[in-house]
């Protein structure tokens, strides 16, 4: 093996490692506080995609916006001064023709992932809270809510293509006589800024604190007087974020799909399982383990047996270590 | 009217027999026939998933995984090799319960979530392994020109007659074979594990190996379906392994009842005409503007949610509470009687 050839494989197992990072930390999350696993994850990175092309790309929001602008701008003298009002709207939105950009599409498009996992909360998860079996009944409806976001996308965006724009283009940047992306780069840079938020977050806010007491017993997080059943919507609303983002950066890779998710929640399963549900630490380690073998089996056997030999190493990790590598001894 | 079910049980099993060999001589739609033998092969899977899921209580999402191992098994070998489909259908089943006997060694020694997770990769890894393998599957277009059942020169894609019968008899001997394993000692076995496990285990039940026999006997009839299924459509496709089939299949077992078997029998080819007249439904199309084919999964999807949330019994759960309320009502009837 060459080392090129290895700077390749380490570049590309760092970017899937941080995708698989951001999204099996929000997996880890919620499973960590509600013991609830969200299979509707992999369609919070798919609408963080969505959502981002839609306001950022001319295809999207903008194109829809047009016809109501030339509307504005033409009409604005019969209303009076209503349309004095409205002419500027108009014009802005005239000259917003190329889409609103990624400054404004991924933030909203991070919000956006947050009330949609809101919304999953208080659709498919709370009703079940605290029932029997309710970790298994919340995986049925998780994944009923994830068929249904995925066949509705689908109607409304239809099964044509999407790409986000990349959010850095330029040369590729050349280490060891290998070329990386910027874009590819910029994931690698800010995955591990946003983890090292998060775990400031969890450490040191008030929020983040409550979630790991929570997590780690919740009965005495209620006498200690924090409201349990407002932590739960919240934690939920951070791991959809951060799926959010997953998609965002996911989309500037690849096409954007309805069914763009599945796979990546798959890797973010192996994931979880690997590093032990609920911990966070293990979560994150694992995912670019997991990025690492990926690619570098990727790279010796073939693209088609990556998979086989990531699965083998789950197998092998659950017959002998059925609680992950790092996971912790089951209360 | 329950003590008239009760006492005619014989009769009314008959009388379902010959309606059933009429259906084909009355219904003169092609595509209602085809419909009922695909909602029967659904019914089929949904109902030996039940065993795993409703009976056992794991968390098996794999089971898909063995109609499609039965699927592709069985027209990779009438394909590449032109064998028989008729040997073609009994080693997709037998692949089958390999498979599953292999999913199961590690899933057995899992607990509630552990085990959804490893299942659910389990079945997305044959499915990453069957596309990997283009020049023997098809790859993502699935196998295509699978060869269509005969016997000696009578087709069975002549006529849908024939197809109607084959899957109905199929679905008659896994339903037999199922409530007979389910109401046998390891059924109650199994059900005492699911319920109670600590004091099951206490009391002599080997917990592996139960679990192991429910995995294998829930996959023989699915890849039997399976291989008939790839028969009757003459393709073998990548999308039985979809989160779309998944859902409508676990629609089937959830809406039925879980651990009941008739009804995801009852609900499976239900479920399969509602759905598919609804993906076909030119009135679906005209009032939304919009291909319906999706839709019918997100009608499928607010079905499971509601069930979850409203009638977690099922349908069938909710029939046999009605019989055993009416029942208890009549037995007080009687009592005030004598």
């Amino acid at each position: 093996m060459t080392l090129e050839a290895i700077a390749a494989i380490i570049a590309s197992g760092l970017v899937s490692g941080s995708l698989y990072a951001l999204m099996a930390s929000g997996l880890s999350l919620v499973w960590g506080t509600l013991r609830m696993f969200n299979f509707a994850h992999g369609v919070l990175v798919m609408i963080g995609a969505y959502s981002g092309w839609y306001i950022s790309d001319r295809g999207g929001l903008a194109k829809v916006l047009q016809p109501l602008g030339k509307k504005i701008t033409k009409n604005s003298e019969d209303w009076g001064l209503m349309g004095d009002i409205l002419y500027p709207l108009g014009e802005w939105i005239l000259s917003i023709k190329s889409g609103f950009g990624l400054g404004i599409g991924v933030p909203l498009a991070i919000v956006f992932c947050g009330i949609a996992g809101y919304v999953i909360y208080v659709l498919l998860v709370k009703p079940f809270v605290g029932k029997p079996n309710a970790d298994l009944i919340v995986i049925i409806t998780t994944i009923a809510g994830a068929s249904f976001i995925q066949n509705g996308v689908q109607v409304i965006f239809g099964p044509r293509y999407k790409k986000l724009d990349r959010i850095l283009e330029g040369r590729p940047l050349e280490v060891l006589d290998t070329a990386i992306g910027l874009q590819e780069v910029l994931i690698i840079v800010l995955t591990p800024v946003t983890l090292l938020l998060l775990h400031f977050f969890l450490k040191l806010s008030k929020l983040g604190l409550a979630i790991r007491a929570v997590a780690q017993n919740d009965d005495f997080a209620r006498l200690v007087g924090i409201n349990v059943n407002q932590i739960y919507p919240q934690t939920f609303v951070v791991s959809s974020m951060l799926a959010g983002l997953a998609g965002l950066m996911l989309g500037g890779l690849f096409f954007i799909l309805p069914t763009m998710g599945s796979e990546p929640l798959l890797r973010a399963f192996v994931v979880v399982v690997f590093g032990g549900l609920g911990s966070l630490p293990g979560t994150i380690v694992g995912s670019y383990v997991i990025g690492l073998i990926e690619q570098s089996s990727a790279y010796v056997f073939s693209l088609y047996w990556a998979p086989v030999v990531l699965f083998a190493t789950l197998i092998l990790v659950l017959i002998f270590r059925p609680r992950g590598l790092m996971g912790g001894k089951e209360s | 009217m329950i003590r008239f079910f009760d006492a005619n049980k014989k009769l009314l099993a008959a009388a379902g027999i010959v309606i059933f060999l009429a259906i084909p001589l009355v219904v003169d739609n092609k595509l209602l026939i085809h419909l009922a033998i695909l909602g029967m092969l659904y019914a089929i899977v949904a109902s030996n998933w039940d065993l795993t899921l409703g009976y056992a209580g794991v968390f098996n999402f794999a089971h898909l995984a063995f109609f499609g191992i039965g699927a592709y098994t069985s027209g990779i070998i009438t394909v590449k090799l032109g064998i028989s489909p008729w040997l073609g259908i009994p080693c997709g089943a037998a692949a089958a319960a390999l498979a599953s006997i292999i999913v199961s060694i590690p899933a057995i020694r899992l607990r509630g979530i552990y085990v959804a997770l490893l299942t659910f990769a389990c079945s997305q890894l044959v499915l990453l392994l069957l596309l990997s393998q283009p020049l023997i599957t098809g790859g993502q277009q699935g196998l295509t020109g699978v060869p269509q059942l005969q016997i000696g020169d009578y087709l069975f894609r002549e006529s849908e007659f024939a197809h109607f019968y084959l899957v109905g008899a199929l679905l008659l001997c896994s339903t037999i074979f199922l409530r007979r394993l389910v109401t046998s000692d390891f059924g109650l076995s199994l059900i005492a594990l699911r319920d109670f496990e600590e004091y099951a285990v206490a009391r002599g039940i080997p917990l592996a190996r139960q679990r192991l026999l429910a995995f294998l006997y829930s996959s023989i009839f699915p890849g039997l379906a399976g291989g008939v299924y790839a028969h009757f459509l003459i393709v073998a496709s990548p999308d039985i392994f979809g989160f779309s089939l998944v859902t409508l299949l676990l629609s089937m077992v959830l809406v039925g009842g879980v651990a009941t078997i008739y009804g995801p029998v009852v609900i499976g080819v239900v479920m399969i005409f509602v759905s598919e007249l609804m993906a076909s439904s030119e009135t679906m199309s005209e009032l939304f503007g919009i291909s319906s084919g999706p839709v019918r999964f997100m009608f499928v999807a607010v079905l499971i949610v509601l069930t979850m949330r409203f009638f977690p019994q099922g349908v069938w759960g909710l029939i046999k509470e009605y019989a055993a309320r009416s029942r208890a009502s009549n037995q007080a009837g009687d009592d005030t009687r004598t």
